[in-house]
């Protein structure tokens, strides 16, 4: 049996005007590394969003950060003043990964 | 001299706004045609290499005389100024709040490239000629507005919370704004256009001249797909903003259209000056109002420079600005 180990996984949807100061925020708190997804559509509240043509206006941005919980809960705080008048979702769940030491 | 009417159905029933027509039409019933994002990239790389090398060409083969540098004046002081007029439209004809109006404003000083483009389309389709500087005109023109624009917003909030007013020019807004894929082609073609010159258009000539106007009508049927698309989002924007988008044109253009008159250009100057000054950004000026004025509805300022004012010129203001450049030219 491989040995696992708990960490936090936060997965940010940003827009892509966003997503610079989003992932200049993730560094500077410490974390080791992220994963991004350029493009992705949906629907929220501010409508459907997609149309990644012309320009980033409408664009989407996925951030998928896995790192320890001292670390996670800073990228919390810190994204909410970070997202005002921007749309975003920010979710955090408990996850296991193998390689402790990556994150 | 063709009369209004001639020069409308002229320019209606040209493959060029027939393919943009096609376009809307599929996209606004939601057809799955599309043009694959590289290749629509690709050609508008392609209409700003085409428009800047053939103005750097005219300009070097016509000489630099006062009038160029009166003139690039003249493109600074539009794009300063439309906006603040925009603005004072805007804050009493409608139901805009500060940041809105201000952003919205920004849009309508600075200029669209594929309008600009459109309209050498329709001049050349008639054979008429103009001054190769008016592509410098453009590209000045796409950036002075934004500093207007959000110096409005600032002005008109000046001590609000920080995170409430507009960050002004960073770092991240200049490179977006000055370093744009599409206005570092535009003006560094326009530049080898005016050192190479004739023997220069001699090597370029079978790619920016000949399929120019067949390449501006796929590229037109794109932007009408994304038209036809976004004809749904009016509901947002509501009509009094959807009449400024229709106004504020006309009026940019009478205003393009006298100062382009005032310093003596051509016929044909005349018309691709009130067409700049008449177009509203919808690539530019967005993504620096996203950054630097977050507060302010994308879903209010895209529709409207980019389904309402970008067809209006496309198809009722070229006609109707060359119209009034000819009455003007005529009297």
């Amino acid at each position: 049996m491989v040995q696992l180990y708990r960490k936090k996984r936060i997965d940010i949807v940003v827009e892509a005007a966003r997503a610079r100061a989003i992932i200049e925020m993730i560094e500077a708190v410490g974390a080791k590394g992220y994963t991004i997804v350029p493009d992705v559509s949906g629907r929220g509240n501010r409508g459907v969003r997609d149309e990644a043509h012309l320009s980033d206006v409408f664009r989407n941005m996925l951030i998928i950060v896995i790192t320890a919980e001292a670390i996670a809960n800073r990228i919390v705080e810190q994204s909410q003043p970070l997202l005002e008048n921007y749309a975003g979702i920010v979710v955090v769940s408990d996850v296991e990964v193998i390689r402790d030491e990556h994150f | 001299m063709d009369t209004l009417l001639q020069l409308a159905i002229g320019n209606l029933l040209s493959p060029m706004v027939l393919f943009f027509a096609l376009g809307v039409a599929a996209g606004w019933l939601r057809s799955d045609l599309a043009i694959p994002e590289a290749i629509s990239k690709g050609l508008s790389l392609y209409l700003m290499l085409a428009i800047g090398f053939k103005g750097g060409v005219e300009l070097a083969s016509n000489g630099v005389a006062g009038t160029v540098a009166v003139a690039l004046v003249l493109a600074l002081a539009l794009s300063f100024s439309l906006p603040v007029l925009a603005y004072a439209l805007l804050r009493t004809g409608t139901r805009l709040d500060v940041p809105n109006a201000a952003a919205v404003a920004a849009h309508y000083g600075s200029v669209s490239i594929v309008t600009f483009v459109a309209a050498t389309g329709f001049l050349g389709y008639r054979a008429i000629p103009y001054e190769g500087y008016v592509v410098a005109m453009l590209a000045l023109m796409e950036t002075p507005a934004i500093v207007t624009g959000l110096l409005l917003a600032r002005r008109a909030n000046p001590a609000g919370p920080t995170a409430s007013r507009p960050t002004f020019l960073t770092k991240e807004v200049a490179r977006e704004v000055f370093l744009s894929g599409g206005v570092v082609l535009l003006g560094g073609s326009f530049a080898i256009g005016w050192i190479t010159g004739d023997k220069g258009m001699a090597v370029m000539a079978p790619a920016v001249v000949a399929p120019f106007k067949a390449v501006l009508a796929v590229f037109l049927l794109d932007m009408g797909l994304l038209v036809g698309r976004r004809l749904h989002d009016f509901r947002a924007v509501g009509w009094p903003v959807v009449a400024f988008g229709i106004y504020m044109p006309l009026i940019g253009g009478m205003i393009g259209l006298l100062a382009a008159y005032a310093i003596g250009l051509s016929l044909g100057g005349m018309t691709l000056v009130a067409v700049l000054a008449a177009s509203a950004s919808y690539i530019v000026v967005p993504a620096a109002m996203r950054v630097s004025l977050p507060q302010a509805n994308p879903a209010i300022y895209v529709p409207l420079s980019l389904a309402i004012t970008f067809p209006f010129n496309l198809i009722v203001g070229i006609p109707l600005y060359h119209a009034a450049a000819q009455w003007i030219a005529g009297m």
